[in-house]
C-alpha cells in the first residue's frame, strides 16, 4: 500500500530533478498567480489576463528569433511587449475616452498577427508550439531561479499594494481623490500579471498560464464570500492542481500544462455545479440561516 | 473667508460647455443644496471641485488639503459586489493617516465603531455590502467619509433609493457634521429634502449658477411655510421649475 503510493506520488520527484524543478515552479507560480487572477475576476476584467497572454507573444517570439531557445532573452521579450500593450491600451482608453478593454482588445490583436508573423518569418511551426503549450522538460535551473524570483516580488508587491488596490476596485474616485495618481495602482497590477505570464510559460505555455491564474479564483468564488477566503482557497486549488496535473502527466505520458489547467478546470465545474454559494445545487437547496433574534423581540422604530 | 471659491468658471463635459460664467463661495460649516433639472451640470461642477474635471476657464479655490475632501458618489458608481464587509469600508476612510501600508490599530477600530454606532449600522459591522439594502449601503459609504474627519464633503444625490429611516440619519449626521465646521455640498433632487436640511441653495439652470436660499426657493414653488409635511413636487419636474 505504502509503497505503491511511493510509486505513485513521490517516487517520480524523487527519481527525476526534472519533476522536482517542475513541480517547484507550478508552486510558485501557484502562490503568485491566483491571488492576480481574483483581483481580475473582482474587477471584471477576468478576459484580460487571456489578451495579456496573447499580447507577451510577439515579444517571446522576438527573444526567440534573436537569441534561440534563451529563456532570459524570451521572457525579458514577453514582458516588454506585454508592458507596451498594457500602456498603450491604458493610453488610447485615458486619451480617446474609450472603454479600456476595447484598447486592450484591438492591441493584443495586432501584437499577436505580429508574432505569429514573426514566427513563421524565421522559425518553424514546432518552436511555436513549444512557445504557446510549454513543457515541464524545459524547466531548467535558471528558469526555476527567474520563476521564483517573479513569483516573490509577485507577492511582496501584491502585500505593499493590497489595501490600495482593495479601495481601487472599490471605489477608484476615492483614492483618486486622496491624491493617489490616476492609474498607478492598475498599471502596477496589470505589470504583474505580465509578469506572472511570462514566468508561467515555461511550464505551461503563454496560453494556458492565464489558466492557472482564473481557474482557481473563478472556483474559490463558489466557495468563499471573503477576499481573504477567496485568495487563500484559490491559491490552495492552483497548488493541489499543479501537483495533480504534473503527476498526470508523469504517468500517463500526457502533456503537463493541459494536465495542470483541465485539473483546475474539474475543480471548477464540480464547483459550480456544487459549490457552497452561487452554485447549482445551492440554488436548488434555497436555504436560509435562520433571523438572530425572535420575533418577540421585535420592537417598531418610532 | 471661505474655503471653497469659484471664479469666473467653465465647464464642459465632451466638447460641450455645460456650465459658464459661475461665481461665488460656499459656507463653511454650512449645507449648500446644488439644484437644478437633469442635465444642469450639478454632477459636472462636482467632479470639478474633487479635481477630477479641470475647468475651461476661471478657476476653482480649495483651501481643504486633498485627504480632508471626501466625496459621495451615486451609488450606483460602485461595485458594490465586492467582497468587503461594511467595517472594512468605514476603515478605509484611514488612508489620510495610514495610507497603503500602516497597521490599523485599536482606537481606530473604536473609532470606526463609535462612527457605526452613530449611524444605526453596528450590527451590520461585519455584513458584506453586497448584502446590503440601499440605504444601509449608504449609510456604511457616509461612515467612510465620517472616518475620514472631511471637512468638505460633496454628496451626490445621498438620497436616492433610500430608506425613510436612513434619510432621518443621514440628515441628522449631515447637520451635525456641518455644525462642526464641515462645509457641505449636496445634489438635491426634492424640496422637502432642500427644506430639511439646506442652508444655502445654488440653483443651476441654463448654463449659468445662481445662488439663493430654501426659502426663496420654496416660496418660489408655492410653498409657504416649509415645515408643512404637505406632499412636495420634485425639482427639475415640469410643472415645478420656471
Amino acid at each position: 500500500m505504502i509503497e505503491s503510493l511511493n510509486a505513485l506520488l513521490l517516487a517520480p520527484l524523487t527519481d527525476y530533478g526534472f519533476m522536482r524543478r517542475a513541480l517547484i515552479a507550478g508552486l510558485a507560480l501557484s502562490l503568485a498567480a491566483p491571488p492576480l487572477g481574483v483581483f481580475l475576476m473582482l474587477r471584471g476584467m477576468s478576459l484580460i489576463g487571456d489578451a495579456m497572454a496573447h499580447a507577451i507573444l510577439p515579444g517571446v517570439a522576438l527573444g526567440f528569433l534573436l537569441a534561440g531557445f534563451s529563456l532570459p532573452a524570451m521572457s525579458l521579450g514577453g514582458v516588454l511587449s506585454g508592458l507596451i500593450v498594457a500602456g498603450l491600451a491604458g493610453g488610447v482608453s485615458q486619451m480617446t475616452g474609450h472603454r479600456e478593454d476595447s484598447a486592450m482588445a484591438s492591441f493584443y490583436l495586432i501584437s499577436l498577427a505580429a508574432g505569429v508573423m514573426l514566427v513563421s518569418l524565421g522559425g518553424s511551426s514546432v518552436d511555436l508550439t513549444h512557445v504557446l503549450f510549454g513543457s515541464i522538460l524545459a524547466v531548467t535551473s535558471t528558469a526555476l531561479l527567474l520563476i521564483a524570483a517573479v513569483c516573490s516580488v509577485t507577492v511582496l508587491l501584491l502585500a505593499l499594494m493590497f489595501r490600495a488596490l482593495v479601495v481601487e476596485c472599490l471605489d477608484p474616485l476615492f483614492l483618486r481623490g486622496q491624491g493617489v495618481r490616476h492609474g498607478l495602482i492598475h498599471g502596477l497590477f496589470l505589470g504583474l500579471v505580465v509578469l506572472n505570464l511570462t514566468a508561467g510559460f515555461q511550464t505551461l505555455g503563454t496560453l494556458m498560464a492565464v489558466g492557472l491564474m482564473m481557474l482557481p479564483a473563478t472556483t474559490a468564488r463558489f466557495w468563499s464570500k471573503r477576499l481573504e477566503g477567496l485568495i487563500g482557497l484559490a491559491v490552495v486549488i492552483a497548488m493541489l492542481a499543479s501537483t495533480g496535473g504534473l503527476l498526470l502527466s508523469y504517468h500517463f505520458e500526457l502533456p503537463s500544462g493541459p494536465s495542470i489547467i483541465l485539473l483546475a478546470g474539474i475543480a471548477y465545474l464540480f464547483s459550480a455545479l456544487c459549490g457552497r454559494y452561487h452554485s447549482v445545487l445551492a440554488r436548488l437547496r434555497r436555504r436560509a440561516t435562520p433571523l438572530e433574534s425572535s420575533a418577540n423581540d421585535y420592537q417598531p422604530s418610532a | 473667508m471661505s474655503r471653497l471659491r469659484l471664479e469666473g468658471l467653465q465647464l464642459a463635459q465632451g466638447g460641450r460647455t455645460v456650465l459658464e460664467h459661475l461665481e461665488g463661495s460656499f459656507h463653511d460649516g454650512a449645507i449648500t443644496a446644488l439644484i437644478g433639472a437633469n442635465g444642469a451640470g450639478k454632477s459636472t461642477l462636482i467632479q470639478a471641485i474633487m479635481g477630477i474635471l479641470p475647468p475651461i476657464v476661471g478657476q476653482i479655490h480649495c483651501d481643504v488639503p486633498k485627504e480632508r475632501r471626501a466625496w459621495l458618489p451615486q451609488q450606483l458608481a460602485l461595485d458594490l459586489t465586492f467582497p468587503m464587509s461594511v467595517e472594512e469600508l468605514v476603515m478605509t476612510g484611514t488612508w489620510p493617516s495610514h495610507g497603503a501600508l500602516k497597521d490599523y490599530c485599536g482606537p481606530h477600530y473604536l473609532k470606526a465603531r463609535e462612527v457605526m454606532r452613530r449611524l444605526g449600522i453596528s450590527h451590520l459591522a461585519h455584513r458584506p455590502l453586497g448584502e446590503l439594502s440601499g440605504g444601509q449601503r449608504q449609510r456604511a459609504l457616509l461612515g467612510r467619509t465620517l472616518m475620514q474627519g472631511a471637512e468638505l464633503l460633496l454628496l451626490d444625490e445621498p438620497f436616492a433609493n433610500v430608506d425613510a429611516d436612513t434619510v432621518t440619519v443621514l440628515t441628522q449626521v449631515l447637520r451635525e457634521m456641518a455644525d462642526q465646521g464641515t462645509t457641505i455640498v449636496v445634489v438635491l433632487h426634492d424640496l422637502e429634502q432642500l427644506a430639511r436640511l439646506a442652508d444655502c441653495v445654488l440653483l443651476l439652470a441654463g448654463g449659468h449658477g445662481r445662488w439663493s436660499t430654501p426659502q426663496a426657493i420654496l416660496e418660489r414653488h408655492g410653498v409657504a411655510d416649509h415645515t408643512s409635511q404637505a406632499p412636495l413636487l420634485p425639482l427639475g419636474f415640469p410643472g415645478a421649475a420656471s
